[in-house]
């Protein structure tokens, strides 16, 4: 079985329709595998979420207050440190998916508090072996459903350079976080949601109308 | 007995005939267009090759390999568009399409590939590149924005002058040799950075990466003030700077800033955990 072939299926094996043939080629072929693994994660978060609304600009200011407060966003760029275009044409824009985690993260905590651990003690979450996984946004989950129809080499593409600009933006943020007034973190971060945006810019390309 | 071989290998070379005759189409294009031109070309697979041509016309020719990939063309005024326009079965090999451009030096040029290479040439209008795999060559190129975005194509630019000149990549290698202009910013996530210029226009040079490593190479006489930083990574510097004042705490081995000469552009190289270093060229 090719992969092709088994991308057209793929909808009766979700649903549990499968025949043997379909197993062994998923047992060998690991972007076939993947796919499905994404697919039945993307599927899962999708029960998870909560149907959105666009929030009132009262939650964007708040949000943005809570940034300030948390020393991600600043008022003004020292004197003696020349970044000009360079920072103030990022400035706002990261700020947008950074909000919009944060929003999704609020309103996920607001709904599934014990879910998202707020009522455990400290004590018992050392117990615990490995920390849970990250769940994946809502907006990386909509890229990789944008990018599926795509062929199997390029999907991984997406999913591994996903991961990478993940991981700037973590690296970024921690490091923020623990010096706020740290100048140089807060271009790495505006940098990373930069990479971030390009892979969101290069998945919806294709995907618009009259594009291929 | 030999009437029937001569048939099987009539047969044959007509299988083989149609089978070469339908691989290839090429295909022509000619259109006049006026001063500073927009040239759009989307083609998900293949090369794309644009050069300075003559003023006030658009020569294209598109190689395409099979029947389940057709050429798009629309001409609105001053803007053209090229698409390749991928019909249901195409793939990297059946949808792969090569085309050779040539713009009036003045001319926007938009191109947009998964694969293949993205080459432009002695262009001086704006260039934007976007590509998902595809390499990218920038080459004597002048007085127009840069703008070049890939996730996992290598990234060249040589002997560009000018004009702003902006790098988003994630794993590609991102080598500028001869650049210089105001504004140069190349932002990398994995993917190594290398330059090798004099830094010149009195520009900004801003290069930022996560892991990837980040090399820039200067003559003794470049003037340059430079920041230089690496969270995890080390930092070194062949020049002998002046010393400034650095807007965060330097640490030893993973930061530097200082001037040389008269400072007239601005360099800030940014790593988390990537090395740095400052090289300064020999001859």
């Amino acid at each position: 079985m090719k992969c092709l072939e088994f991308e057209r299926v793929l909808p009766e094996y979700l649903e549990g329709n499968y025949l043997p043939e379909q197993q062994a080629h998923l047992q060998t072929c690991a972007a076939c595998s993947n796919l499905l693994a994404d697919l039945k994660l993307i599927s899962e978060q999708a029960k998870s979420l909560i149907a959105s609304h666009e929030p009132s600009p009262a939650l964007w200011n708040a949000l943005e207050e809570r940034l300030r407060r948390e020393g991600l966003i600043r008022q003004a760029q020292p004197p003696g440190f020349r970044l000009r275009s360079f920072s103030s044409r990022w400035r706002l824009a990261w700020l947008v998916p950074l909000a919009a985690a944060i929003a999704i993260g609020t309103v996920v905590k607001l709904h599934y508090p014990m879910k998202a651990g707020d009522t455990q003690p400290v004590a018992r979450q050392e117990s615990i072996p490995a920390p849970p996984a990250k769940p994946m946004s809502s907006e990386d989950l909509q890229l990789l459903t944008t990018v599926a129809e795509r062929p199997p080499a390029q999907r991984a593409k997406y999913r591994a350079n996903l991961d990478d600009a993940n991981s700037f933006i973590r690296d970024a943020e921690q490091s923020a976080k623990q010096d706020p007034s740290d100048i140089f973190m807060q271009q790495m971060l505006i940098n990373a949601y930069e990479q971030k945006q390009m892979l969101y810019d290069l998945a919806v390309y294709r995907s618009e109308p009259g594009e291929q | 007995m030999r009437t029937q071989r001569a048939l099987r290998a009539a047969t044959v070379l007509m299988f083989a005939g149609m089978a070469f005759g339908t691989s290839t189409v090429r295909k022509d294009l000619h259109f006049r267009v006026g001063k500073h031109p927009t040239v759009s070309i989307n083609n998900p697979y293949g090369p794309i090759t644009v050069r300075a041509g003559a003023p006030q016309q658009v020569v294209v020719v598109a190689m395409l390999h099979s029947d389940r990939v057709e050429l798009d063309q629309s001409q609105s005024r001053n803007r053209i568009n090229l698409v390749s326009h991928l019909l249901p079965g195409a793939d990297s090999i059946s949808g792969l399409v090569e085309y050779e451009v040539l713009v009036p030096p003045d001319a926007d040029v938009t191109l947009h590939a998964d694969t293949g290479t993205l080459h432009a040439e002695k262009l001086h209008g704006d260039l934007t590149m976007e590509g998902v795999n595809a390499a990218m060559e920038v080459v004597d190129c002048a007085d127009g924005h840069v703008h070049l975005k890939t996730l996992n194509g290598n990234v060249n630019l040589t002997n560009v002058r000018n004009g702003h000149v902006e790098v988003v990549s994630m794993n590609g290698d991102v080598v500028m040799t001869g650049v210089s202009g105001p504004y140069v910013s190349v932002n990398s996530n994995s993917g190594r950075i290398q330059y090798d210029g004099d830094f010149g226009g009195e520009g900004e040079y801003n290069f930022i990466s996560h892991t990837g490593n980040i090399e820039a190479m200067a003559p003794p006489y470049a003037s340059i003030d430079v920041l230089a930083r690496s969270n995890q990574g080390p930092v070194e510097s062949d020049f002998s700077l002046e010393p400034k004042h650095a807007p965060f705490i330097s640490r030893t081995g993973s930061a530097f800033t200082g001037t040389l000469g008269k400072a007239a552009s601005s360099v800030r190289l940014f790593s988390f955990s990537g090395k740095i270093h400052l090289k300064k060229r020999q001859n």
